[in-house]
């Protein structure tokens, strides 16, 4: 199992959308986000090509300006 | 409530994420994986990857890495990771792995047209050994060494030695030559002193930022993600992009720019006339701080002697600068109007006068960054200085938030190839082989004998330098693109390269490349841990250890250095590139390649080996071994020390700090803390004096080498003043025309870093982007019928590839220009490109050259 945890950043303006997209992507849950845009993000998946997927869709989400990993596990069996 | 594992992981990962946002989730409170409790050990290490030089936590369980987090820590990251970091650990334990020296061989027997068989290290190093002798007889140049800026601070000062002091030839270059020489070039003329006098606390300290050619958003994601935040959370502040095509940055720009490729040189000038005539510029600053100059112009582009752009070129390779007063530096630029330069660059008037404005503007501080755009330029150091320019008129330097700063895109081209000093021309901390007294103070630093060291012209004190030929040495220099060019023309014979994929990455592979590293008079060796594209082309391969299988050191853009512990055993016999270089230098004989004349200097040196003479020479092996321990209590390994009996990373790294920290150095600037500092804090800029480390240099207040009461001083230069240096807009070498009617311009994509020598042994990386495409515009698509995704060969006049269209992707070129990544080692665009140079740094220009595209 794979558990990330990513710090993404999105304007806050248009936040409400770019959760939505976000929520679209498989493993993906959205835990809190700031006024300024900052939006904690979790992505959990067993598979390691759906993972690496994941991660690069969001990256390309409309709305996201960046996303950065902080934190990653990667251990059988969980 | 008993949690599961799995939440106590997703727990963690998301109260990490959380304090590292600033952002309060209720119920969560920081519980970051406690050492211990599954045992996980973690340790700190600098990213493999770009030179931003993040801190990564890497968790170490039964001897493999299992987990990664971003440092927070680390000043650089703050917790950060970008997505290559989840990449990282996997780069270690791809399934094709090099586990042994593999030799081509026939009948038992070393053969250029054999096949790979596994061999010995010794059996390696002999036959290395033999052909390095043999080939070193016929000249200095007749040997090379190709290194990386990449390589760790110790592999690169142990291969200096080994070259120039142990193999006595110049013929050692980094491919920071292909990414970092122009900067280079332009910090030494301008600022007499390297790298950048700023550092990454202006992302926060900034009013607006301006990105020329560089695509930060996907190759420095964590820096982007600094600068994301001051823009979205200071008022006023704004983002500015130039680029050629557009790309992900500009999401977020205010003001975004494309410009006709070359046409950068016309709107720097633009905006110092703009400041010229609007008064604008700081008067006491220059007065107090600046010296005009100008530089030769027609300069050409690098290119092989007989070709017609070089016959034609009137000043060529010339870069001498000749002093004139701020009157005629007004006139260079008069001819740079704004109707001008819009026209040129085909950037709209509006556009420009708004960028010009922000520079003009004494309340905004600015902070400019490049990276390739800017280095890959047929005027690469005109251009970078160009820059300078601008920021010394309005004094927007040196100072928190005013910040010229040109990126690295290696995580040690500042820290290896720069400060150690990798390149032809170089020794450590900004020495020069030019200077017949800085070679003579490595000498005595190295306890060799006066003249052991090659001089740029072969003579010392006035005298010819001889050499194992018989010949006198004559002039040694030899930069990356010539030493492709010597391999082609059978003048060098032997080539070692180290940890980077120079046979892929090199320009013009089809007619210098391959020819000259299958030219059946020579024996390339290549150190790497998978087999590239280079290590296939070679005719020994070397296996290395790589990144946290040892102890390392790298130094970052902002002048940071950062020491790692070794993690992690590198698998079957693979060893690391010092070990090798410490290793192979066994093997040769100082009476191999010393002349008698310099052996009689130290009559005893004759019959010891290089290792005797450079590594074990009372200085680097003074540190005995230790059980590498950090402050918890955790213990690691030190292959390379327990090989070679004492502590090698130390050795190395307390003679190198005899360049930069010593009493009586010959420049000064360049200070570093002790070895043991560097294990314990998140890295330290230098110069480090004191245990301090220094922010902003040159500027009184931030740097203790600027004396009380002078404000400023740029004390790289004698009289403490930098150069504005003039230079005008010179066309590109191969601008479209009606044969190849387009611009090709190479780069990098976010999820492959530079070859893909790593990134694509990761197959879900690979899957996501899996071939490299030719982006373009919609319109030239359907102008040559060409629909998304049909297949196309994109020819120039030395080769072709074949790819398919993308006209919907992130990179969004504008008409008249294609974009292909560099990754794809099926796909060698560089088959395409040309070899043309920046006639003053000799750093290649991947961005410009012309192609048609034809359906295939």
């Amino acid at each position: 199992m794979n558990i990330c945890g990513i710090l993404v950043h999105a304007r806050p303006d248009g936040f409400g959308a770019v959760k939505k997209r976000l929520l679209s992507v498989k493993g993906v849950e959205v835990h809190g986000m700031s006024d300024e845009g900052r939006v904690v993000v979790t992505l959990e998946e067993e598979n390691e090509d759906t993972m690496a997927e994941s991660l690069l869709t969001v990256q390309r989400l409309e709305g996201v300006i960046s996303a950065s990993m902080i934190y990653h596990h990667n251990e059988e069996g969980i | 409530m008993k949690l599961t594992r799995r939440e106590f992981i997703k727990n963690n990962a998301i109260a990490v994420t959380a304090t590292t946002a600033g952002v309060t989730i209720p119920g969560f409170q920081r519980a970051i994986a406690a050492e211990g409790d599954d045992g996980i050990r973690w340790d700190k290490a600098a990213c493999r990857y770009c030179g931003t030089g993040c801190s990564v936590l890497m968790g170490v369980k039964d001897g493999k890495v299992v987990a990664s987090q971003g440092d927070p820590d680390a000043p650089v990251n703050r917790g950060l990771n970008c997505i290559k970091g989840y990449f990282l650990p996997k780069i270690l334990y791809g399934k094709d792995r090099l586990t042994q020296p593999l030799l081509r061989k026939k009948d038992g027997k070393y053969d250029k047209n054999g096949q790979f068989e596994a061999v010995s290290w010794d059996e390696a190093f002999k036959t290395m050994a033999e052909k390095w002798i043999a080939a070193r007889k016929k000249g200095p140049k007749a040997v090379g060494m190709f290194g990386s800026g990449q390589w760790t601070v110790w592999e690169g000062y142990a291969a200096q030695k080994l070259m120039k002091a142990g193999f006595r030839s110049n013929s050692l270059e980094p491919n920071a030559r292909h990414c970092m020489a122009s900067a280079v070039g332009a910090f030494m003329r301008g600022f007499g002193i390297d790298e950048p006098m700023g550092c990454y606390d202006d992302l926060e300290h900034a009013d607006a930022f301006v990105l020329w050619g560089a695509n930060m958003a996907e190759m420095h994601p964590i820096l982007w993600s600094r600068l994301t935040d001051t823009r979205l959370t200071k008022p006023g502040c704004e983002v500015h992009v130039l680029s050629t095509f557009e790309h992900r940055c500009y999401e977020l720009a205010d003001n975004g720019m494309i410009f006709e490729p070359q046409t950068d040189l016309a709107i720097l000038n633009y905006i110092a006339n703009y400041i010229i005539q609007n008064k604008a510029y700081n008067k006491e600053f220059i007065d107090k701080h600046v010296n005009f100059t100008k530089t030769p112009t027609d300069i050409g582009y690098g290119l092989r002697d007989n070709d017609p752009r070089e016959k034609a070129a009137k000043n060529r390779a010339k870069g001498k600068l000749s002093k004139i007063s701020f009157e005629e530096y007004a006139k260079s630029v008069e001819p740079y109007t704004l109707e001008y330069t819009s026209k040129l660059s085909k950037v709209p008037e509006d556009k420009l006068l708004k960028l010009a404005k922000l520079y003009a503007d004494p309340d905004k501080k600015v902070s400019s960054y490049w990276t390739m755009g800017f280095n890959q330029h047929t005027r690469g150091v005109w251009v970078n200085g160009l820059c300078y320019n601008v920021h010394l008129l309005m004094g927007k330097i040196s100072e928190p938030g005013n910040s010229p700063f040109s990126l690295t895109g290696q995580p040690s081209a500042c820290g290896t190839a720069r400060e150690v000093g990798t390149f032809t021309h170089r020794l450590p901390a900004d020495l020069v082989v030019k200077s017949d007294g800085h070679c003579k103070f490595a000498e005595k630093t190295w306890k060799l004998p006066a003249g052991t060291i090659p001089r740029a012209n072969g003579k010392t004190d006035g005298a010819d330098q001889s050499d194992i030929s018989g010949k006198p040495m004559g002039p040694t220099l030899i930069h990356a693109v010539a030493m492709h060019r010597a391999l082609n023309d059978g003048k060098m014979n032997c080539f070692w390269v180290q940890c980077n994929n120079n046979l892929q990455a090199a320009a013009n592979f089809n007619d210098e490349s391959l020819p000259g590293w299958r030219n059946p008079d020579n024996f390339v060796a290549v150190t790497d841990p998978y087999p590239t594209v280079s290590a296939m082309g070679a005719d020994l391969v070397l296996p290395t250890a790589m990144w946290i299988e040892k102890e390392g050191a790298y130094g970052n853009a902002e002048r940071r250095t950062q020491f790692w512990r070794q993690q992690v055993k590198a698998p079957g016999e693979a060893k690391s590139d010092a070990w090798q270089i410490m290793e192979f230098s066994k093997y040769i004989k100082v009476k191999d390649v010393w002349p008698d004349d310099l052996i009689a200097k130290k009559p005893e040196y004759a019959d010891k080996t290089l290792y005797d003479v450079l590594y074990a020479n009372g200085q680097v092996d003074k540190f005995p071994v230790v059980q590498v321990t950090d402050d918890r209590g955790n213990q690691y390994d030190n292959d390379e020390s327990d090989h070679f009996g004492f502590y090698v990373q130390k050795g190395l790294f307390e003679e190198y700090r005899l360049f930069n920290s010593a009493d009586g150095v010959p420049k000064k600037g360049h200070e570093m803390a002790d070895f043991d500092s560097y294990h314990k804090a998140r890295g330290l800029r230098w110069p480090v004096i004191n245990g301090k480390e220094t922010l902003w240099r040159f500027r009184e207040g931030y740097d203790p080498h600027v004396p009380k009461g002078a404000g400023v001083k740029f004390y790289g230069k004698p009289d403490g003043k930098a150069n504005i240096i003039t230079a005008p807009y010179e066309p590109a070498a191969e601008p479209p025309d009606a044969e190849y009617p387009l611009w090709l311009c190479t780069g990098r994509v976010l999820e492959h870093w530079h070859s893909g020598s790593m990134t694509r042994r990761v197959p879900e990386l690979h899957r996501a982007v899996p071939d490299a495409l030719c982006y373009m515009n919609p319109k030239d698509a359907k102008k040559l019928r060409l629909r998304d995704g049909a297949k196309v060969k994109v020819v120039s006049r030395r080769g072709e590839i074949q790819t398919r269209v993308e006209t919907r992707g992130r990179n969004r070129p504008p008409e008249g220009l294609v974009f292909v990544p560099w990754f794809d080692a099926s796909r060698l665009i560089n088959k395409v490109t040309l070899d043309q140079t920046d006639p003053l740094s000799k750093e290649t220009d991947y961005k410009k050259c012309a192609v048609k595209l034809v359906k295939a």
